[in-house]
């Protein structure tokens, strides 16, 4: 019975997001940010940083994330967040919110492979730019290897800007070695931005839930650009 | 350009939910009792290449999680309830696990058998369930008594 919901909520997912992608171009800017793993445990409530760091031919753009995360129920995560981006000045400032949630659809390992779903929103501070993230969460265990991929339905809208609808593709290809050192590769695409590049994860446990995560990334864009480098790094400690 | 990757990106769905619809074959299903932060068994064996279904019984007063590097996975276990973890398909070896909120005493393993015979066998092992507070503590109980109680006590 559980099964049978479970392929109608899929199907339902499934068919909305080829509905919409075959209208839609896919994400414009710079898409790398991180790849989202379908998995929630309960009792988690965690704090995180993310730092962009984005290097071409018109120069370096820099960005951070802030957030605080709380596992509402057993399948369910919120997660409040504060961007903060250094704008063409120089100058550094807040640059948006945004509220996340992270549904985990199956139980980790009870089918071929594991879903999740995501839901984002987040606002432009001091400009009328609203962006709605919806899309499905993914990820597959091949022995110590995991493939982890993330699609994405994107609607930017607002009086400072032109509505529209984006799509965007996130993989990683995990390869589980140690807790401490789990290197990756990671692909990204966008409307403008295809790239790939190595990356590596960790975890390091201390007592009860408490635990620190780190990832990083290099990712070389395959858009032309003589020069087209991002490094992307996010530590998170869980309580 | 942008729909030709579109066309992609829906390929990529298409084909991984496809292959992630649930096979409603029933998985062998194996018992595990939490007790004053210790597992018992403390080591299960399974067969290997095949999922199987891990039901664990936490019959102390507190939480616990279950954690495990090896079988990549996490799983907290509420007090006086059950979880149950699915896990494999394993190839032959040792996966060891343990409680994140008692690491020092709730350890356990699973060791995976390359033939379903094996496991089977083991299914019958005794196992040493003195430290239980069951009704015959000095009594072995086997895996298939261990869930008969279970069932009981359910």
């Amino acid at each position: 019975m559980r099964c049978h919901r479970l392929i109608s909520l899929l199907r339902i997912i499934f068919f909305s997001l080829v509905v919409v992608f075959n209208h839609t171009a896919v994400a414009d800017g710079v898409v790398v940010d991180k790849v989202y793993h379908p998995y929630v445990l309960p009792n988690e409530r965690e704090f995180e940083w993310r730092m962009l760091s984005h290097q071409n031919d018109d120069g370096n753009s820099l960005g951070h994330r802030l957030a605080y995360g709380q596992s509402l129920t057993e399948h369910l995560m919120i997660e409040v967040y504060l961007v903060g981006e250094r704008d063409s000045t120089g100058d550094f400032g807040l640059s948006a919110y945004e509220v996340e949630t992270r549904w985990m659809i199956t139980e980790q390992g009870e089918y071929w492979a594991d879903w999740g779903m995501l839901l984002e929103v987040e606002k432009e501070h001091k400009l009328d730019i609203w962006e709605v993230t919806t899309g499905l969460l993914f990820e597959k265990e091949f022995g110590r290897n995991s493939l982890a991929l993330n699609a994405f339905l994107i609607y930017e809208t607002g009086g400072d800007i032109e509505s529209e609808f984006e799509g965007e593709f996130r993989l990683q290809y995990r390869y589980r070695w140690l807790p401490q050192v789990q290197p990756a590769i990671e692909f990204y695409m966008g409307e403008d931005y295809t790239g790939i590049g190595p990356a590596f994860m960790g975890i390091q446990r201390f007592e009860g839930q408490k635990q620190l995560k780190w990832e990083a990334g290099f990712i070389t864009g395959l858009n032309g650009d003589s020069k087209d480098h991002i490094l992307r790094v996010a530590i998170e400690y869980e309580f | 350009m942008v729909n030709v990757r579109s066309k992609f990106v829906q390929g990529v769905i298409v084909a991984f939910i496809l292959l992630s619809l649930p096979s409603l074959a029933k998985r062998p299903e194996f018992q595990l009792i939490l007790k004053n932060h210790l597992f018992y068994p403390a080591e299960i064996e399974i067969p290997a290449n095949t999922k199987v279904k891990l039901i664990i019984h936490n019959q102390d007063q507190t939480p616990e999680e279950f954690d495990s590097f090896d079988l990549n996975r996490e799983k907290v276990i509420f007090p006086q309830k059950k979880a149950v973890i699915f896990i494999g398909p394993l190839l032959p070896g040792r996966y060891e696990f343990f409680g994140e909120f008692n690491p020092n005493s709730a350890q356990g393993a699973i060791v995976v058998k390359s033939s379903k015979l094996n496991a089977k066998v083991n299914q019958n092992t005794l196992i040493d369930a003195t430290a239980l507070s069951s009704n015959s503590p000095d009594k072995p109980v086997t895996q298939q008594a261990l869930v008969k109680e279970l069932n009981r006590a359910d």
